[in-house]
């Protein structure tokens, strides 16, 4: 007899935190499967500087390449060796991910904007794509329900672009963001603090940023969210939420009433088979590994009748942008200016109506900017020179520092956009991994272009001067540069064997699973549920049938919430 | 007065947080014995790198011991074989140049003149020689005064009037 649950989740991150928080509250006994190790704050994320790792936090060389992560945080990443995935030979994407309690919630950029009408309507405005199945006004409950519980630090702004929320009071401004805010509005352009998952004074018991600048390796006290830090606390605190973490999930079992019977699961270390059943099954185990699942649990694809399953993969625009220094800062004091680890906006002001509709290209894009010291001086090595006049000159520059860059670049949605099941390659426990098929539209480099065009006019406008674009890893010889089996991990190789850039470097990957009115249109339905197996939900990116110009989170985390106010609906039979 | 053991240990720790004690302890050979290197082209090396990161008014490649953590990383690197190699060369590149021989004054002329001409082995050691002092703490820490890794009650605002206008 395997064990029952009321409902099982598949995943830890954000959406699986969110899941198993809300339906434990509501007295749903809860089973959370997380195929990575657990992770504890208190005894894991420490404030190390650079000289306190053995390898300055490139870590040693060769063995990195198996991680995704540096030094100080490869153990919330992911071993790419337990977990490859292939791509067809003309793509090139390199898929960031995690595997470990709290999944990508660990290590994100906070990000957490609202998307709008403009976006869930657009294909209504220019005719591309579908629209979504929801509006503003269904998503509004859920983004204020989520924004409220996990602190959003911003400023209200009134722009119907970019929908504003229960804020946090806003982190200050550090010099070179004043800059740019004050070049911003000789442009024209309406700029504010970016909107973060980052609190400014004590929320829900958890304590306010205290500016070390080291989120992506984990915060120690829980002032970004994370599943450990905000959504797992009250759940296990419920008493109905079992974890499970080295729990590997090969596949949903369906029974022969078209419903989710369970999942089957295998243990990391003992590679144990387990079955375990629910009277709901909840995948959230980030968008890829979803529908992966999805594709495991059934020939051609469990829910897969509209046969869309795998297909419109979308991910935003990445890479290009602007870095240099702004003069004015030169020479001057140090300060902290990366302890936020934040920066300033700008929100989409294009193809937002008729007004400023553009001709060469649909859809839009999010500046961000920001400046002043930071960690590792990357400039230094191409400065020319040697000897105290370069170190002065480093020196001076250290604190001038500057960059703009691209957030949330809309991609277009295509059908020839696509995953998998790859035929051969199987991951540590036999299961068959993905393959992505993925490329650019002519519309996604014309936005590209534009976005470097104006990201140059922003930065000349600020004062900038501009540095030639710099490589990360070096030359030849050095750990990670070109021909060292770490050079892919240092960001040495820009672009792949054939010349095409590296994509996926947003790491805002969504779509695969796409929600729509109609079971012909796609996978899931307005509530993340399954078109085809009622008891079968499916969180996280998956749903989105465009990408928007927004960090998907947060819409992500709402649709989750909006989905499990409709399980417990579904669970107490008042749907049809 | 007797000086007693907990008075002398209070003395020690004192002396340790005198700034010219801790350069002077710095300064001192390590009596590093190199790993990937043979010693002399550690020693070459060694020189090179305190030329191009000297220590001036702030702590220089020497405090930073940059070449002994180029020595440790190549060392570990035997997944890297390239890596390996192409060090290899550029320190027999050094020494067909004539710098292992060469007097303090001539290597000085030696690094200016592969500067002026772009010299690979100038810039491979430049580049690791940059990585390996600013990520150590005489670099990160007492030249450039990084601010960040550390607890901080508030974030300090720009307060610069003149930053608000173009």
């Amino acid at each position: 007899m395997n064990e029952k649950f009321d409902v099982i989740v598949v995943g830890s991150g954000a959406c699986g935190g969110w899941a198993s928080m809300e339906l434990a509250q509501a007295g749903m006994k809860v089973l959370m499967l997380e195929a990575g190790a657990h992770i504890s704050a208190a005894e894991q994320f420490h404030h190390r500087r650079l000289y306190d790792l053995e390898f300055r936090g490139r870590g040693r060389p060769g063995l990195l390449r198996r991680y995704t992560g540096s030094e100080r945080n490869y153990r919330i990443m992911l071993d790419t060796v337990e977990n490859p995935y292939t791509t067809s030979p003309d793509t090139s994407y390199r898929w960031s991910r995690s595997r470990c309690l709290g999944g990508r919630t660990l290590h994100w950029a906070r990000a957490a904007d609202r998307m709008a009408d403009y976006e869930f309507k657009a294909a209504s405005r220019d005719g591309y794509g579908m629209d979504w199945p929801v509006t503003y006004a269904d998503m509004k409950p859920y983004y204020d329900r989520v924004e409220s519980f996990i602190g959003v630090s911003g400023e209200v702004l009134g722009l119907p672009q970019f929908p504003d929320g229960p804020f946090l009071p806003p982190m200050p401004l550090n010099c070179a963001e004043t800059i740019f805010t004050a070049a911003a509005k000789a442009l024209g352009w309406r700029s504010t603090h970016r909107r973060l998952a980052q609190l400014t004074q004590v929320h829900h018991g958890r304590p306010p940023c205290h500016y070390c600048g080291n989120c992506v390796n984990g915060c120690d006290v829980g002032a970004m969210f994370s599943t450990i830090s905000s959504t797992l606390p009250p759940a296990l605190k419920t008493g109905n939420l079992m974890l499970r973490t080295d729990s590997v999930a090969a596949r949903v079992r369906v029974n022969g009433e078209n419903r989710a019977q369970g999942v089957t699961y295998i243990e990391r270390y003992s590679m144990k088979s387990v079955d375990v059943d629910a009277r709901f099954v909840i995948l959230a185990a980030s968008t890829l590994e979803n529908t992966r699942l999805l594709l495991l649990s059934e020939k051609g694809g469990l829910a897969n009748s509209s046969g869309l399953l795998g297909h419109y993969m979308i991910d935003q625009i990445a890479g290009g942008g602007v870095s240099g220094i702004l003069p004015k800062l030169k020479g001057g004091p140090a300060r902290l200016d990366d302890g936020k680890s934040a920066g300033i906006t700008i929100p989409n002001f294009q193809n937002i109506d008729k007004a400023t509709e553009r001709k060469d290209f649909i859809r839009g894009y999010v500046m961000n900017a920001t400046g002043g010291q930071t960690e590792y001086p990357e400039y230094a090595a191409s400065l020319p020179g040697y000897g105290s006049e370069w170190k002065k000159e480093v020196k001076s520059r250290y604190v001038a520092q500057a960059r703009v860059w691209i957030a949330g670049g809309e991609m277009l949605a295509r059908k020839e956009n696509f995953v998998e099941l790859d035929p051969e390659v199987k991951d540590h426990w036999g299961i068959p991994v993905v393959k992505i098929h993925f490329s650019h539209s002519d519309n996604d480099r014309k936005l590209m272009a534009d976005f470097q065009n104006r990201a140059e006019e922003w930065f000349r406008k600020a004062g900038g001067e501009i540095a030639p674009a710099m490589r990360r890893g070096g030359p030849a010889g050095f750990p990670g540069g070109p021909g060292s089996p770490d050079e892919n991990f240092f960001g040495g190789a820009a672009k792949a064997s054939g010349g095409t850039p590296v994509l996926g470097g947003a790491i805002h990957e969504v779509g695969t699973a796409r929600m729509s009115a109609s079971s012909k249109d796609g996978v899931l339905d307005s509530y993340c549920r399954t078109h085809d197996i009622p008891n079968l939900y499916v969180f996280g990116g998956n749903a989105f049938p465009s990408t928007g110009d927004k960090h998907p989170t947060l819409t992500m985390m709402a649709l989750a919430a909006r989905g499990c106010d409709h399980l417990m609906e579904n669970a107490k039979g008042r749907l049809s | 007065m007797a000086v007693t053991r907990r008075d002398f240990t209070d003395i020690c720790w004192r002396a340790c947080t005198l700034p010219g004690f801790a350069a002077w302890l710095n300064a001192q050979p390590a009596n590093y014995e190199p790993k990937f290197f043979d010693p002399e082209d550690f020693a070459a090396l060694e020189s090179f790198t305190e030329i191009l990161i000297p220590t001036d008014d702030s702590p220089g490649a020497r405090e930073a011991r940059c070449a002994q953590f180029i020595d440790f990383l190549l060392d570990a690197s035997e997944q890297d074989p390239n890596a390996q190699a192409a060090w290899r060369k550029t320190m027999s590149s050094l020494r067909d140049l004539g710098y292992h021989a060469a007097s303090p004054q001539e290597r000085g002329r030696l690094v200016e003149q592969m500067a002026q001409q772009d010299d690979p082995a100038f810039r491979m050691i430049k580049q690791l020689n940059t990585f390996a002092f600013y990520t150590s703490r005489p670099g990160q820490i007492e030249t450039l005064d990084y601010r960040g890794n550390s607890y901080n009650a508030t974030f300090p605002a720009c307060t610069h009037p003149e930053h608000k206008v173009l």
